[in-house]
């Protein structure tokens, strides 16, 4: 058919323009099946018609042919014509053998004695009859012929015009009927496969939501009305989206969970660092109960016992803060990073690492504070466990153009590739299977979730840079301000 | 001649010739025949191809006569006349060449009278477009006659031509014979002539009833007025009541209804007797032609 379906039209195009295209196919085949019968049939009618023309003709004329009276010859053409209206002659020229006219339909155009047609074109023997369907006139020629010679010839030429009209019309009807059954027919196929693929247009929108947010599923009065296969794959399609919901609740309680098992690090931490100078400051109780009289043991005592309960109450103020906080969504402030190399240096003594913080922020930032703090911190959390004992963990922290810039650089082995990857997918990934890196999903969640972006950086001298660029609108800037 | 179907011949015209002969010989025939019909010949000096005036010249005379009535139509003059000559019609509308070729054997019984005058004249007719003035002008012509036994169809061309000492068949191309002056006008008026010879009475008479024909044709000369064609029987009649019957309704036509609805078809006035001396110009010309071999 030579048209090429393109492949991006809807098939709600597609099929009727199929449709048109057979159609005009069938069409065109049957049309000129029926136009070449006309042809036929027209060509056969006029074949008989014309040769019963010549017979008649042939003997009125046969006596006066010989002797070539122009009279008689010329009143049996004009009876002959009168006669076969129905064959619609124009032309009738009879000659003798030489080719010179004795008399014709017109002699004012074919005068007595002149020459036409003189001799058959080459060997080929005069054609009896020619005619082409759709021409305006067709040709007969009937050589009369006594034995041994020849008498004389007929030309006819018979007027086509109404055949070629009935042609005309029949050519007309035929696209005229074709064209409409085949509009017809492609409404009825657009109307037909709209009507098909409803269920699929449905389905394709959810699913077109459900690449741009969550997905949602189709609403259950759609579902109960529609039925077989596409009822089925409605069934099946919400079955799915729930199944995602439910796996979706689960990465969030997994995260809540796993938030709550980094708070448990933390309070062991707490709880170990209360520990550690409790010994301590029992041993000062004791040595101030025992010898307390001594004014440098007295000293010593309560210096130690007073630098242990300092130590302490950082430890408490800053449990203290991340519960405070969870409660009541603020915005971030510069303290809030400040607390964070209060809770990190126990556990980064811990493992003999050093902490340092730069921290740039001088005012309040609109953005949520607690997921920024709880990312930071398992960032430091984990750096401090990857970074060798004797190294440093780097933090800084500043407001750049692009919003708030948050660099956490350590000296370890390097984050390894699957881990990274976790961290920086931005989209709404499933939490690891096996928990491995769950922490590391939590912070990209909690990132993601504040519109974030992550970038991690393999330094040149060993370690990894971990950078958190989150945009400040610029709307809630000037609130600020 | 045989009637040729004229294509002013419609259906009703047919009906009404044919109730014209059926009343003819259901109404005319049993009251008064007691004989033989009178057998009277026509030739092609008038419109014998028109149906419904033969059936009125019939049924007319028929009813005058009280005779039945036998019209007889031949192809050419020449059957015709040999008829007539030979005995076996009582009379014959002919023409004036063969009337004075014959003369010896035949009697004039009535002469028509064309606008009040037993004369007539032949007329040489040519394409309307084409430039001619004279007969001579003609020369190298396809020509066409009437008959060769016709005075204004052939004879006076004939006769003008030996004038001059020249023939038909060296001063024309082509001659031949159409049996019929209406036929010549057809012959002329499509160009199958260049020119034809034609009674002058039967050419204005066709240019009255079917102005068509002649509308392709145009009269280069008219002759001088010569006899018309007259109504002749054997010196000798077959039956000498018969032919008076006859030759007293054809004198008497113009004072019959129904005869004069017959000379009105024809365009004649009446019958009138006639000198036979009104007949030497031809005779004349007959002679000329006969002379020159």
């Amino acid at each position: 058919m030579g048209i090429s379906l393109d492949r991006s039209w809807p098939i709600t195009v597609k099929v009727p323009v199929a449709v048109a295209s057979l159609m005009l196919l069938v069409g065109f085949v049957l049309s000129e099946r029926v136009l070449s019968r006309l042809g036929d049939t027209q060509g056969r009618h006029l074949i008989e018609l014309s040769q019963s023309y010549l017979d008649g003709l042939s003997s009125a004329i046969a006596p006066s042919i010989l002797r070539e009276d122009n009279w008689e010859i010329y009143d049996a053409i004009a009876r002959a014509q009168a006669i076969n209206k129905s064959l619609h002659p124009i032309e009738t020229i009879v000659t003798n053998a030489e080719g010179a006219v004795i008399a014709a339909s017109d002699p004012k155009r074919h005068p007595v004695g002149s020459t036409i047609r003189p001799t058959p074109i080459g060997s080929k023997p005069l054609a009896s009859f020619s005619f082409d369907a759709g021409a305006d006139n067709a040709n007969a020629v009937r050589v009369l012929s006594y034995p041994g010679r020849i008498a004389g010839i007929i030309y006819a030429t018979f007027d086509t015009h109404h055949l070629a009209a009935e042609r005309r019309d029949v050519v007309v009807a035929l696209a005229l009927t074709n064209g409409a059954l085949t509009i017809l027919l492609a409404a009825a196929g657009w109307f037909l496969v709209a009507r098909m693929m409803r269920p699929v247009r449905i389905l394709s929108e959810h699913l077109g939501v459900a690449r741009e947010t969550l997905a949602v599923p189709i609403p259950e009065i759609v579902v109960s009305k529609t039925r077989g296969e596409f009822g089925r794959l409605f069934r099946g399609y919400n079955a799915l989206v729930r199944s995602m919901k439910e796996r979706e609740d689960l990465g969030k309680r997994l995260a809540e969970e796993k938030r709550l098992s980094s708070l448990g690090r933390l309070a062991s931490t707490v709880a170990h660092e209360i520990n550690n100078p409790l010994g301590g400051l029992f041993n000062a109780l004791a040595m101030l109960k025992s010898h307390g009289y001594l004014s440098n043991v007295r000293d010593n005592s309560l210096g130690l016992l007073e630098r242990g309960l300092i130590g302490i109450r950082d430890v408490v103020r800053t449990t203290l803060t991340i519960y405070r906080t969870d409660n009541v969504a603020r915005n971030l402030a510069p303290s809030d990073i400040d607390d964070l190399g209060l809770l990190i240096p126990p556990e980064a003594r811990r493992k003999g690492v050093q902490i340092k913080i730069d921290n740039e922020l001088r005012a309040i930032v609109p953005l949520p504070s607690t997921p920024i703090r709880q990312a930071v911190l398992n960032l430091l959390l984990n750096a401090v466990a990857a970074a060798p004992p004797g190294s440093q963990v780097q933090m800084t922290v500043v407001t750049g153009s692009e919003g708030l810039e948050i660099a956490v650089a350590d000296r370890g082995p390097g984050l390894p590739g699957f881990a990274a990857k976790i961290l920086t997918n931005s989209s709404a990934a499933p939490p690891p299977l096996d928990g491995g890196g769950l922490g590391l999903w939590t912070i990209s969640r909690l990132i993601a979730d504040i519109g974030g972006q992550i970038e991690v950086e393999y330094l040149v001298h060993g370690g990894t840079a971990i950078r958190l660029t989150i945009p400040i609108l610029s709307t809630e800037l000037a609130n600020v301000a | 001649m045989g009637f040729g179907l004229n294509h002013r011949l419609d259906k009703r015209e047919l009906l009404s010739a044919t109730v014209s002969l059926l009343l003819a010989s259901t109404v005319g025939a049993p009251a008064e025949t007691t004989g033989a019909p009178i057998r009277f010949g026509l030739t092609p000096v008038f419109l014998t191809n028109d149906l419904e005036l033969l059936g009125r010249l019939q049924s007319y005379l028929q009813r005058s006569t009280g005779y039945p009535v036998s019209l007889i139509t031949r192809r050419t003059y020449q059957e015709i006349t040999a008829l007539l000559t030979s005995g076996q019609l009582d009379a014959a509308w002919i023409c004036g060449f063969p009337y004075v070729a014959h003369r010896a054997e035949l009697q004039l019984i009535a002469v028509p009278l064309w606008h009040h005058k037993p004369l007539y004249q032949s007329y040489l007719i040519v394409d309307r477009d084409r430039q001619a003035s004279s007969l001579w002008d003609l020369r190298g012509d396809i020509h066409a006659f009437s008959d060769p036994d016709s005075n204004s169809g052939f004879l006076v061309t004939r006769a003008a031509l030996a004038e001059r000492s020249l023939r038909p068949e060296t001063f024309f191309a082509k001659t031949f014979f159409t049996y019929g002056h209406r036929d010549v006008i057809r012959a002329v008026g499509s160009g199958l002539a260049g020119s034809g010879s034609v009674d002058g009475y039967v050419y204005d008479v066709v240019a009255e009833l079917e102005p068509d024909l002649t509308a392709g044709t145009r009269i280069v000369k008219a002759s001088e007025w010569l006899g018309f064609p007259p109504i002749a029987a054997p010196k000798i009649p077959i039956d000498e009541a018969r032919l008076s019957a006859l030759t007293k309704a054809l004198w008497e036509m113009d004072r019959d209804e129904e005869g004069r609805v017959v000379l009105k078809m024809l365009r004649l006035d009446g019958f009138g007797a006639e000198d036979a001396a009104s007949f030497d110009a031809i005779a004349s010309k007959a002679a000329l032609v006969a002379a020159s071999g």
